[in-house]
């Protein structure tokens, strides 16, 4: 495997986040069937599901591009993409009038996803990266 | 012979003669050895930060259920 290096990586990158979210569709399904969750809310999926897996990808590719293997541990990397993620799914949320995510619960959140996303990409990401040979 | 089996037959000496005949089909070596070794050569390690981070992610759960969901938004 030599050729196409930045797909590879998009792909290995794209990876996680796709596994998990048919964990997170089921989860959602579940909680609307029990009525733990309002009306509308399905709009908000867009985000787990269009934006993020293609942000893991595109991160990825940047690690690859930018050659950070030998500077930077990719589990640091991965944990700086929810400094992106976070404003954007708030603005989403906003836009899509949903209000089940404040700006407290954003600062909250955002250590705990960082460290979730450290772990993911240590593990995850890497393991995949190294399946599919990217360097 | 019928006119569509006539035209079957056209359809495929044409494509016989477009395509040129494939030799070497099969792989010259397994590759499943290679995966298995490029798996087993760097194991994963689990040392105390990552260990710290993960119960801390636990703890937090813990504490803050209604923040599952919120975290799981951006997954």
């Amino acid at each position: 495997m030599r050729g196409h290096p930045f797909l590879r990586a998009y792909m290995a990158g794209v990876l996680l986040p796709t596994w998990f979210l048919p964990i997170g569709l089921a989860a959602f399904l579940i909680a609307r069937v029990t009525g733990h969750i309002p009306a509308g809310f399905e709009r908000a999926i867009i985000f787990p599901m269009a934006v993020v897996p293609n942000l893991w990808g595109i991160w990825n590719v940047f690690y690859v591009a930018l050659r950070l293997r030998e500077r930077v541990s990719i589990g640091l990397f991965g944990a700086l993409l929810p400094v992106l993620l976070v404003p954007a799914g708030i603005v989403l949320a906003a836009a899509l009038d949903l209000r089940f995510y404040t700006l407290r619960q954003a600062v909250v959140v955002l250590p705990v996803a960082m460290a979730v996303y450290y772990l993911a990409w240590k593990y995850g990401v890497a393991f995949a990266n190294r399946i599919v040979e990217v360097r | 012979m019928s006119d569509d089996d006539r035209e079957l037959d056209f359809i495929r000496k044409q494509l016989r003669t477009a395509l040129p005949p494939w030799h070497d089909l099969e792989l010259k070596t397994d590759l499943w050895p290679r995966m298995l070794r490029r798996l087993e050569e760097t194991p994963v390690r689990f040392g105390w930060f990552e260990t710290l981070l993960a119960t801390s992610i636990v703890l937090v759960f813990a504490a803050f259920p209604e923040l599952i969901p919120v975290v799981f938004y951006h997954l």
